[in-house]
């Protein structure tokens, strides 16, 4: 009786001495998180109600209530970037995903060229966004690029066309090369999912007669949605911070048809200084993208305890 | 099961189509690289230079201060990637393994947290780094890329620590390692390939950021490579050649580190741990 008091006593010692290293070993990484990450974002909201002036050393603040929202709930320009954050984020990860599977579906079972696929897959995802974006800018060019160069002699377009020049086709422009980022990446996420199915699901599909198209909507699909699905939650939450392909594209143009939040919130912020109503923006982008990831949260909750594989 | 010829044809087919969408852009912009300047504006224009030239190459490091460029974009990754992989594998390796309070609420914050677009902590950010003078230096851009990346290499980590048996631990406590021997010692090269994707995954997000990056360090000689390339814009025309001639050069390490390290790129993509 006395040994075991004992031993759960050196136990419940043990344990504590393990706590307290395991709460010394998580503060350094939580405490960065917090005061660089936390701590901003509930300061954004604090200056989103403020009216802020930049000094020549720091800032000046006064409290303004709901002015800066009431600035941005009326302005035309804010809700332009609104609508077109969400349709572009959508339309383009719809797209991606749509793609992404069907391309995943065809090459899966391929024998030859794996490696130099996989390299050439990641390749996209690898590069630097701004840098797309300038090859794009060149590619898309109005007087010498390449695009109406193959377009003009595969005779579908009688004269070159200034890509970038109207709103319409500058939304499309930006479309493709996110499209041509991000597909690749759908691509290998669908394809590792594939790779999981057991043959066997298929085989046995097979004897009980079920045709290419059953197996498809029955089999394939089913066991690749959740990870497919949960790459196009991740695109879409990421897709609404959306900044460096329109900055270095469009500029938000033409006029203000491919202005993002984020873009919106840095002009707003960086080049007029008006620091109040930027926040606003911010702040609303983040209520968006909180609103997003409390809709899933029973998705995130089971990835959290789900994945103890 | 097996299929006709003409199907698998197709399949080659596809596959190699989709290469070449890829493919194609990245190659124009190698042959646009090597153009001398008077091809760059040619309509139609020349599939292949009529005549090559190195010229941009020089220009980009010369003209152009690209090598400045690199040397801020190696310096303020190479440090945040470290900062990084030391505060997470301590971090992951307490919550995967230790008795500590609040797991799932950690592991949930984390991962909402890096759901959130950098716009949201730019502005309060900008205003401190002001108010410290630490504008155009380079804990500018260190400090909140170390804290930007951090829960999602905390989540990597978690996962990898959490795969090892338990066993391993409570042996050696019992023969009396503390806890920090047992994780440097013992976890920690056990759980290499998780490092490496964490590595890999922080280093290539450091070394491609644009927005903290444009609005923290905007002067001259503290840029890194993409606002360098994002504001590389000439006077009276936007020198391509050299834009392209740059991008090539700093796109290569991290294509290489891509390529190298592709095994563990693909399971940190693929392993519920998704980011794009």
């Amino acid at each position: 009786m006395e040994r075991t008091h004992n031993a759960s006593e050196e136990n419940n010692s043990l344990q504590r001495q393990e706590r307290r290293a395991g709460h010394w070993m998580m503060v350094p990484a939580l405490a960065v998180i917090a005061i660089i990450t936390i701590f901003p974002i509930i300061y954004s909201v604090w200056m989103s109600l403020n009216n802020v002036s930049l000094t020549t050393n720091g800032f000046t603040m006064s409290f303004a209530g709901m002015k800066n929202y009431g600035i941005l709930l009326k302005s035309a320009v804010f809700w332009q970037a609104v609508w077109f954050t969400f349709y572009f984020s959508i339309v383009t990860v719809a797209i991606e995903l749509v793609l992404g599977v069907l391309i995943s579906l065809s090459i899966n079972g391929i024998k030859r060229l794996k490696n130099i696929s996989m390299i050439v897959m990641l390749i996209p995802w690898a590069l630097i966004t701004v840098i797309s974006a300038q090859m794009w800018s060149y590619i898309y060019n109005g007087v010498y690029g390449l695009l109406n160069y193959i377009l003009q002699i595969s005779q579908i377009i009688p004269a070159p066309i200034t890509w970038l020049g109207s709103s319409s086709s500058a939304v499309i422009a930006l479309m493709i090369a996110d499209i041509w980022k991000t597909t690749p990446f759908v691509v290998i996420i669908s394809l590792a999912g594939l790779q999981m199915i057991p043959v066997e699901l298929y085989e046995s599909a097979y004897i009980d007669g079920a045709n290419r198209w059953q197996m498809f909507w029955r089999v394939t699909l089913p066991l690749i949605s959740g990870s497919v699905a949960l790459a196009g939650l991740f695109r879409i939450l990421q897709a609404f911070g959306l900044f460096d392909l329109p900055f270095v594209l469009t500029q938000g143009g033409p006029g203000t048809s491919t202005q993002s939040l984020a873009i919106l919130s840095q002009k707003v912020m960086f080049q007029n200084l008006s620091f109040g109503p930027g926040s606003a923006v911010a702040v609303t982008t983040v209520l968006i993208v909180l609103v997003i990831s409390l809709a899933f949260f029973s998705v995130f909750k089971k990835m959290v305890s789900g994945d103890r594989k | 099961m097996n299929e006709p010829k003409w199907r698998t044809g197709l399949r080659y087919v596809i596959l190699i189509l989709f290469l070449g969408i890829i493919l194609l852009p990245m190659i124009w912009m190698v042959i646009t690289s090597f153009k001398p300047d008077l091809e760059l504006g040619l309509y139609p224009p020349s599939l292949v230079p009529q005549s090559w030239t190195g010229d941009h190459y020089m220009e980009a490091f010369q003209k152009y201060n690209f090598g400045i460029y690199i040397r801020n974009s190696v310096i303020i990754s190479v440090i945040s990637t470290t900062l990084v992989i030391i505060l997470s594998s301590l971090a992951a390796f307490a919550i995967a393994l230790l008795p500590v309070r609040g797991k799932t609420i950690i592991m949930m914050a984390l991962l909402i947290i890096s759901m959130f677009p950098a716009v949201a902590v730019v502005t309060p950010l900008y205003m401190l780094l002001r108010t410290l003078g630490w504008l155009n230096s380079f804990q500018a851009l260190i400090i909140p890329y170390t804290a930007f990346n951090l829960p999602f290499a905390i989540w990597i980590l978690r996962n990898y620590f959490a795969e090892l048996p338990k066993d391993l631990f409570e042996a050696a406590r019992v023969d009396g390692a503390t806890v920090l021997q047992t994780f440097y010692q013992i976890f920690v090269p056990l759980t290499r390939p998780g490092l490496f994707t964490a590595t890999v995954f922080t280093f290539i997000s450091t070394w491609t950021e644009f927005f903290m990056a444009l609005v923290f360090n905007q002067s001259k000689e503290m840029r890194t490579i993409p606002v360098g390339i994002a504001l590389f814009n000439g006077q009276f025309y936007i020198p391509y050649g050299t834009i392209f001639a740059g991008s090539i050069v700093a796109i290569l390490p991290i294509i290489l580190i891509t390529i190298v390290f592709r095994k563990w790129v693909v399971s940190g993509l693929t392993s519920g741990a998704v980011k794009g």
